[in-house]
């Protein structure tokens, strides 16, 4: 009896579609809980759904490694959905036009920062490289961060989970740094979400207003092309 | 079929993107190449081709979904990173904050002062 449903275990990983669709129902299911626990701002719903498929997976016997050559198949549409990131780009236009001087003044810097500290951080207290080619990528949208990691040399797991606290971290903080600076305009506090928060902070800016939310977005569009451009380059001349 | 059309768009970005990469040796991943010569292209012809509009936003809606394989694997690094975990914790939690601060600071710096808060 065992035999036979390992066999089909067995049977059912050797394509992709078993790795698929436990991502999708647990991606669908985490959804819900999240929706249910009343949109918790210190727990992605990413992470809800993650923490579903690593429980299928130990109770259906599957190994990480197993999963995730199937879930690829899923990730490869990573790439078009990349490109796609250009579209509400360009419909920012306007906003960028309208604000270019402020924004080159303040994004390059402000997102080469958001790097720099946590690499020099996590230098200072001795990490290992591919740690550090891990969390240099923090404040940049997985999509785009996913491919600056990997060509730093980093992993990407550990990324996610920087990417993640991070997201986490920056919209509990916006708020309260905000109400302390005594800053009130919706443009500046959505673009600090963006820019530091990636989607995470993106998502909360939207819950505070239009406004926000399109600075935000704007800010995360900008800080992962510039993260992306300068990165690799400034971590071939650091020689790491 | 105005999704597939634009998927198709998409997907051309993305191989030229990728072939401007990998012929120009850009240290840049091929989607983010694609991306910025998607975002030049609309802007230089001024108008949204309502196909791409279709097939992206869906794309866009299931991202979180696209990269939870990635989050997933965040539940089986803890022995790969041992002895790690203080410099990871502290670069993102307190990298975060000192970012989150210096972004602030640099907005309130170079912003113009306006009322048009219409939220």
């Amino acid at each position: 009896m065992t035999e036979t449903v390992i066999d089909l275990r067995d049977h059912l990983l050797a394509s992709p579609l078993l790795a698929i669709t436990v991502t999708l129902a647990a991606y669908l299911a985490g959804m819900r809980i999240f929706e249910r626990l009343g949109r918790p701002g210190w727990c992605p719903a990413v992470l809800v759904a993650a923490l579903l498929v690593a429980t299928s997976l130990a109770l259906l016997g599957i190994s990480y490694d197993e999963y995730r050559q199937g879930a690829a198949w899923l990730m490869l549409l990573l790439g078009p959905a990349t490109v796609a990131l250009g579209i509400p780009l360009y419909q920012q236009r306007h906003h960028i036009q309208a604000l270019w001087k402020p924004i080159l003044l303040s994004l390059p810097p402000a997102a080469m920062l958001a790097s720099l500290y946590s690499v020099a951080l996590a230098w200072i207290l001795g990490a290992r490289p591919d740690v550090m080619a891990s969390l240099a990528p923090k404040s940049v949208t997985a999509p785009i961060a996913i491919g600056i990691t990997e060509q730093l040399g980093g992993s990407v797991a550990l990324m996610m989970g920087g990417l993640l606290i991070t997201g986490v971290m920056t919209t509990l903080t916006v708020g309260p740094l905000a109400a302390w600076l005594g800053i009130k305009d919706p443009r500046i506090i959505g673009f600090v979400l963006g820019v530091n928060g990636h989607a995470i902070g993106t998502v909360r800016a939207f819950e505070l207003g239009s406004t926000a939310g399109a600075f935000a977005s704007l800010g995360m569009s900008l800080t992962g092309i510039l993260t992306a451009l300068l990165l690799p380059l400034a971590w071939q001349l650091l020689g790491l | 079929m105005p999704v597939l059309r634009g998927f198709l768009w998409l997907l051309g970005f993305l191989l030229l993107g990728e072939s401007v990469v990998v012929l120009g040796q850009i240290p840049v991943s091929g989607g983010v190449a694609g991306m910025l010569l998607m975002t030049a292209w609309l802007l230089q012809r001024g108008c949204l081709n309502p196909d791409i509009a279709a097939a992206s936003q869906p794309l866009i809606q299931m991202l979180a979904m696209l990269i939870m394989p990635g989050v997933v694997g965040v539940f089986f690094i803890v022995d790969d990173f041992a002895g790690q975990w203080l410099a990871v914790g502290v670069a993102l939690i307190a990298g975060t904050l000192l970012s989150v601060l210096t972004t602030f600071w640099l907005m309130c710096r170079f912003m113009p002062r306006n009322g048009d808060q219409d939220d």
